[in-house]
């Protein structure tokens, strides 16, 4: 038996901004995935750790095989109960739901990742939320069985650590951690854990790529195995998307036919007039952002197909309009988008909210994404994106890919924003065409290549929040 | 040609874009099922809407001015000093639509009531901005049923000097026969609305309407 119910079998690390995960087509690459197998005490998890520690990869996950132990008869758990039970043979495990789950995680989807309760011996109902992860870690005694597994992992890892220094390491961490006795926890071993190892998981080591000897401590296999891993990586982050971006649609005619610019009447060019003098003093700056936000979300929700719906009136008539959208999910890309989420609150009740914090990197201008956090039923409500303004569109790209993760059809989603450039909504348009861009105020005049709207409002967020230099 | 079509080609009565969230919105606040905290907040919707579509109608001038990217850019301003005057009690259902908007704008209040000897709308209080006359007046007031009170009002406006020309009439749901009348009678003054119902019963009732905007809004139904 493998762990103390207490234990976490998925772990999501994040050291800095994940880049880009997608081609600038918008398509998903599939993450890394690394199987790691061995015997149990073999170093699986520190080796696992290691690996993480040394790439320059932000966010991996380490998924044990833990999670997936299928759930047992009645008389397979009665005997669980007795430690009777041999969780040391393949047969322990459901492969099925173990490689669904690796699946979606591989195709960068949100994942609902099951977990498993030692305390009953049986799936827990809680499962853990994982996303956004570049890199997987698969790792267990059977990590390397099944076959549909194996096919989908990128490199195949066998810890082949002595058979005495695994046994001490058990029993050591099995009586101090876990309070067992050492005798039965020799029995066990006798019984299940050698039997198992030997006729199921020592064959294994046959699907290995790579086998490192003496676990941890082989410092030199585990080295010449992340810079193998670290070159395959590189190659797939070696497309920048914003030039890639800017390269493709900025000398391009036309708008994007998925775009809509709200009507410029006379109240909207002097809004835009006074948010692009640099004069403007900041509340006025804040009062006329907010009113042009407003208006602009009108104009998306006013993109949204309605059923019909008759009702009656007081004086007794009939009268035949639409029902309101069900279920409306407004997403702000931080910081800048987050000022439009009042506007929504005042027109759409209750609208739910999902935060999304993308930053440009400080040299290369590649957006990274920080930190995302959307409703667990986004994928069944309208969404509203919003942010305040568009230039390559590689943020917003980002933006859009993460509602797609997350089971958002494309159709569903109004990307808003106050100021946009012909070129962004267009790169947005070729990667995402049933994505609608509604937007205040189009900028054609795009100078440079550090795609800064020079006839803007400046920075954003620096002008309403107050933080210019 | 209906009532309802020759009233909605009008060019001087100016209907939101007819879309389905506007539809829906009005689906709300003309069901008879709806409960007051959404028959507010939907109509203070809808009001908004309005509001802006109106300030649409005011003038602009050119104004040159400096992006913070030291670029100059050929905009617009706003010309000319506006107010609002309410017509009491279901127009001051309005005011906080337009104040949102135009912080700290003016406005004046009218109370107009029928006559019941003469069956006239008979004007019993106003209270206007001392210079309203050199100033475009918003008029508000959410249903346009005969017009004969919004009539009257315009009267006041008239006699106080406000120029025929800027006056917008805003307001949700009007009355074909209501709105042709005043834009007939007041051949300069525009009127800006959300719908364009089918008419109005014996007792000026607007059909298919919403029943009594005011006591919907200020809670007062029996």
């Amino acid at each position: 038996m493998a762990a103390s119910n207490t234990r976490t079998s998925t772990l999501m690390l994040r050291s800095a901004g994940r880049p880009p995960w997608y081609t600038p087509d918008g398509q998903n690459l599939p993450a890394y995935m690394i199987g790691i197998a061995g015997a149990s005490a073999s170093g699986k998890t520190s080796v696992a750790r290691r690996i993480v520690e040394s790439m320059d990869v932000p966010w991996v996950v380490i998924v044990s095989m833990d999670s997936f132990y299928r759930q047992l008869t009645p008389e397979e758990s009665r005997q669980a109960f007795l430690n009777n039970h041999d969780f040391d043979h393949p047969s322990s495990y459901d492969y099925g739901t173990a490689l669904a789950a690796l699946e979606h995680l591989k195709q960068g989807l949100a994942t609902q990742v099951s977990q498993y309760d030692f305390s009953t011996h049986s799936p827990s109902s809680e499962s853990q939320y994982v996303y956004g992860a570049s890199v997987i870690i698969v790792e267990g005694i059977f990590a390397l069985y099944d076959p549909k597994l194996l096919a989908m992992m990128d490199v195949k890892i066998f810890v082949d650590t002595d058979s005495d220094v695994c046994l001490a390491r058990r029993i050591r961490r099995d009586v101090a951690e876990r309070g067992r006795d050492p005798l039965g926890v020799l029995q066990q071993y006798d019984r299940f854990v050698k039997p198992a190892f030997d006729g199921f998981v020592r064959p294994t080591m046959n699907n290995a790529d790579i086998i490192i000897p003496r676990g941890l401590d082989n410092e030199v296999a585990i080295g010449l195995m992340i810079q193998h891993v670290q070159r395959r990586l590189d190659a797939h982050n070696a497309v920048l998307m914003r030039p890639a971006l800017v390269r493709r649609f900025r000398d391009l005619p036309g708008a994007a036919d998925s775009l809509l610019v709200l009507p410029q009447s006379n109240q909207v060019r002097a809004m835009r007039t006074i948010l692009c003098d640099r004069t403007t003093p900041r509340a006025d700056f804040i009062f006329y952002a907010d009113r042009l936000s407003r208006l602009v979300i009108e104009h998306g929700l006013a993109q949204l197909a309605l059923a019909e719906k008759a009702v009656e009136t007081p004086t007794g008539c009939a009268y035949r309009g639409h029902a309101i959208a069900p279920a409306v999910t407004g997403v702000t890309v931080l910081r800048a988008g987050g000022v439009m989420e009042k506007a929504l609150h005042s027109v759409v009740r209750p609208a739910h909210y999902g935060k999304i914090l993308i930053v440009a990197d400080p040299t290369s201008h590649e957006p990274r994404l920080h930190y995302a956090r959307l409703p667990p039923a986004i994928a069944q409500h309208q969404v509203l994106l919003m942010d305040a303004t568009i230039t390559s569109g590689a943020s917003a790209m980002m933006a859009i890919r993460i509602c797609l993760d997350h089971g958002v059809p494309e159709q569903n989603i109004v990307f808003i924003s106050l100021l946009a450039t012909l070129q962004g909504p267009r790169a947005i348009h070729a990667a995402f065409p049933a994505v609608k861009i509604v937007v205040a105020i189009l900028d054609p005049h795009v100078a440079g290549d550090d795609l800064l709207i020079r006839t803007g409002y400046g920075i954003f967020g620096d002008r309403y929040f107050g933080t210019e230099e | 040609m209906s009532l309802s079509e020759q009233a909605s080609g009008h060019p001087r009565l100016h209907q939101l874009p007819q879309t389905h969230q506007l539809k829906a919105l009005m689906t709300i606040i003309r069901d008879r099922a709806t409960k007051r905290g959404d028959f507010v907040f939907y109509s203070d919707r809808v009001i908004r809407l309005l509001v802006e579509e109106g300030l649409n109608y005011l003038p602009v001038v050119a104004k040159e001015v400096t992006t913070p990217m030291e670029v100059p850019f050929q905009g617009v301003a706003f010309e000319g000093r506006i107010c609002g005057v309410s017509i009491m009690r279901a127009g001051e259902s309005m005011e906080q639509g337009l104040r949102d908007v135009c912080t700290s704008v003016r406005i004046g209040k009218v109370l107009i009531q029928r006559d019941e000897r003469t069956a006239q709308p008979k004007l019993y209080y106003s209270k206007l901005p001392r210079d309203i006359s050199d100033r475009w007046v918003l008029l508000l007031d959410p249903m346009l049923a005969t017009g004969g009170s919004a009539s009257k009002c315009v009267e006041v406006l008239l006699e106080a000097g406000v120029r025929e020309e800027r006056i917008l009439f805003i307001n949700l749901i009007c009355a074909p026969e209501g709105a042709l009348a005043m834009l007939n009678k007041f051949s300069k003054m525009q009127i800006v609305t959300a719908e364009i119902d089918e008419g109005i019963d014996d007792r000026k009732f607007i059909l298919p309407g919403l029943g009594d905007f005011g006591d919907r809004y200020f809670g007062t139904e029996d």
